[in-house]
């Protein structure tokens, strides 16, 4: 278990990481991510608080003595050295002998399904190879904790999302304890096992992809994540609430008391179009004020008779009709389609 | 339409392709070789014609008389090979000296960085005379050094400094000093960090990082400051026959000697084109070490 008690250069972080999980800091720049990532790596030292790594105290142990594989978000790979070379470089540290150290550098190259890489040079590489050179690099010693600073930046889409899968599976095989660091949200939902969405040097939500994206714990993460519609609500009888504009809801279970200001999330594909007779808790007549193709799916964005501002999303089904800008719809959705949060 | 004459539409509409083919894919090579005539006329003129001239005399009367003399006789042979050691110091003094320097400018923030870049131009920009006497009045047998260190009871005689190879060594380190420092603190302020960084992080300790990845990603700065103050050395004048004071001789001292002592105006030119020589290989050498060891720059 590793434990990180209260940086003040962060701003009061108590997070551990379970052994073999996949742990993702998400945030904005400059949200503190990347300096608790340094801090974690000993590249920088906290003010206060402190930082465990299994029962061992490391708050003050140089980088050198944390036994952390880390790949930096340029890869940081030495150009002078060649494949082997690079990934060599942590063993020989270590004084690994060198037998054995041919032998896990080839393990090491194999795992990342570069075999007969080793004597190129690190320029000679794909972005893609470099990549994996640099991920081979950071787990050859069977490092405790593997850190991850925003290894994908660089690569294009298709490459990224290949990575990354890449990466979950290796994490996942060698049943790694990791760290990662991203700004991609989208990455983040696809790799960890558990996510701590940060906001200015706090961390504003910690828990499952599932639990961040569906259970939003305030303004923050539920704007960081995903799209949305937050309709700030104010609570005036026990299940129900007045929407900015005077529309009334039904509240999901579990809101509190009449007076309390809160805010009512629904994700946009939870909002369904609903045909002559159908009913839900909640429905609304709209009209189509803007149309965007997304592919697999169209987004619109409704403008409710009641001056309520909508966007929802549905899947694009070459059969069924689409919606053009000025049609009207009637649109609705169940009480526990939305989530409540605290406004403030 | 007849506006974009370089549309090959247009082009082979209106003319026969060969010719007009031809010219526009050389029309390009031909007007940089016109805006290059002048320079090549000047290089021509004022270097490679005086060179041709003096080689031609080194071999005047179809003899090769000079060469022989030049690289059979021991005395002058001698003088070849004291050369290209005194160079060889001279380059491995600089290089122990300009390192940590360009090190300390490269990491020293913005103010600091220019202060010294200026200390280290200072005496570049004055006479190399002026700074060979200065080195006289300090290194004489009463000189500043020795008075000092015979006050101070550090010593009992005055050291042997001026007249001899240690003057001549120590002036010319000073004078070439930042032949060597610019082009290392040219690839130590690229230096990537994060590569220490990461180095750091897998486990090495400060002088492994010097050694396994600073030093040899500055390798191409210490090869370029290397071959600049070794080929420099190789052909200095004023600072060995000042500082040395007759004791020292190398090839350019030589030289400069035969035409105006002697006269001997062939043989002069013969040793210019053995210390011509030298000079290349030399730098043949430096660079084909250059391009073996750093593939990857």
């Amino acid at each position: 278990m590793r434990r990180f008690g209260e940086v003040t250069a962060l701003a009061g972080i108590d997070l551990a990481v379970r052994p073999g999980e996949m742990l993702t800091l998400l945030g904005p720049s400059g949200s503190g991510k990347t300096t608790l990532l340094k801090v974690i790596a000993g590249f920088e030292i906290p003010d206060e608080g402190e930082v465990y790594l299994g029962s061992r105290n490391v708050t003050l142990a140089p980088p050198a003595k944390r036994d952390i594989g880390m790949v930096f978000q340029n890869y940081a790979l030495f150009p002078h050295m060649t494949v082997a070379e690079n990934v060599a470089f942590p063993l020989q540290m270590r004084k690994v002998p060198r037998a054995e150290c041919e032998r896990r550098v080839r393990e090491a190259l194999q795992l990342v399904d570069l075999p007969a890489h080793g004597d190129r040079l690190p320029r000679q590489l794909s972005g893609g190879q470099q990549q994996r050179v640099a991920l081979a690099r950071a787990v050859v010693f069977g490092p405790s904790l593997l850190l991850l600073d925003e290894p994908f930046g660089a690569l294009d889409r298709k490459l990224r999302e290949q990575m990354q899968l890449e990466v979950r599976r290796l994490q996942r095989r060698l049943g790694l304890t990791a760290v990662f660091v991203t700004h991609d949200q989208e990455e983040a939902l696809v790799l960890s096992d558990r996510i701590a969405v940060m906001d200015a040097g706090r961390i504003a939500q910690l828990g499952t992809p599932q639990e961040i994206y569906r259970l939003p714990a305030n303004r923050f993460v539920a704007g960081f994540i995903g799209e949305s519609n937050l309709f700030r609500a104010k609570v005036v009888a026990a299940d129900s609430a007045e929407i900015e504009g005077g529309t009334r809801v039904r509240l999901p279970a579990g809101a509190p008391g009449a007076g309390a200001d809160i805010g009512l999330l629904l994700r946009p594909e939870r909002a369904t179009q609903l045909s002559a007779g159908e009913v839900a808790d909640f429905t609304i007549a709209c009209k189509v004020s803007e149309i965007v193709y997304l592919g697999e799916t169209i987004k619109y964005r409704l403008q409710a008779d009641g001056g309520l501002d909508v966007i929802v999303r549905w899947p694009f089904r070459g059969s069924g009709a689409t919606l053009a800008v000025g049609d009207r719809v009637t649109v609705g959705w169940d009480r526990d389609d939305m989530h409540w949060i605290h406004w403030s | 339409m007849t506006g974009i004459p370089d549309s090959p539409g247009t082009a082979s509409a209106r003319a026969p392709a060969g010719r007009r083919g031809w010219w526009r894919r050389h029309r390009e090579g031909a007007a940089s070789l016109a805006n290059a005539a002048p320079a090549m006329l000047f290089l021509f003129v004022l270097y490679l014609l005086p060179m041709i001239m003096l080689l031609a005399q080194s071999v005047e009367g179809g003899t090769l008389v000079h060469y022989q003399k030049a690289l059979t006789d021991g005395l002058y042979v001698q003088v070849l090979v004291d050369t290209l050691l005194i160079a060889a110091y001279v380059s491995l003094a600089c290089l122990l000296l300009a390192y940590p320097v360009a090190y300390f400018l490269s990491i020293a923030p913005g103010w600091w960085a220019t202060v010294g870049i200026i200390f280290v131009l200072l005496p570049f920009w004055t006479s190399i005379l002026v700074r060979t006497y200065g080195w006289m009045v300090l290194l004489g047998r009463n000189g500043i050094i020795n008075r000092a260190l015979l006050d101070s009871g550090l010593i009992g005689a005055p050291l042997p400094l001026l007249n001899n190879t240690a003057g001549v060594l120590i002036g010319m380190t000073h004078v070439l000093l930042p032949y060597m420092i610019f082009p290392l603190y040219a690839v130590m302020k690229r230096m990537d960090r994060g590569l220490l960084a990461a180095a750091e992080g897998m486990g090495a300790s400060g002088w492994q990082v010097f050694r396994r990845i600073y030093f040899p990603l500055t390798l191409p700065g210490v090869l370029a400051g290397v071959t600049l103050v070794y080929v420099l050395s190789i052909g200095f004048f004023i600072t060995p026959a000042l500082l040395g004071g007759g004791k020292v001789t190398m090839v350019a001292v030589l030289i400069e000697q035969q035409i105006r002592t002697f006269l001997n105006w062939g043989f002069a030119a013969a040793l210019s084109a053995v210390l011509l020589t030298a000079t290349l290989l030399v730098y043949l050498v430096l660079r084909r070490a250059l391009r073996s060891n750093m593939q990857w720059n």
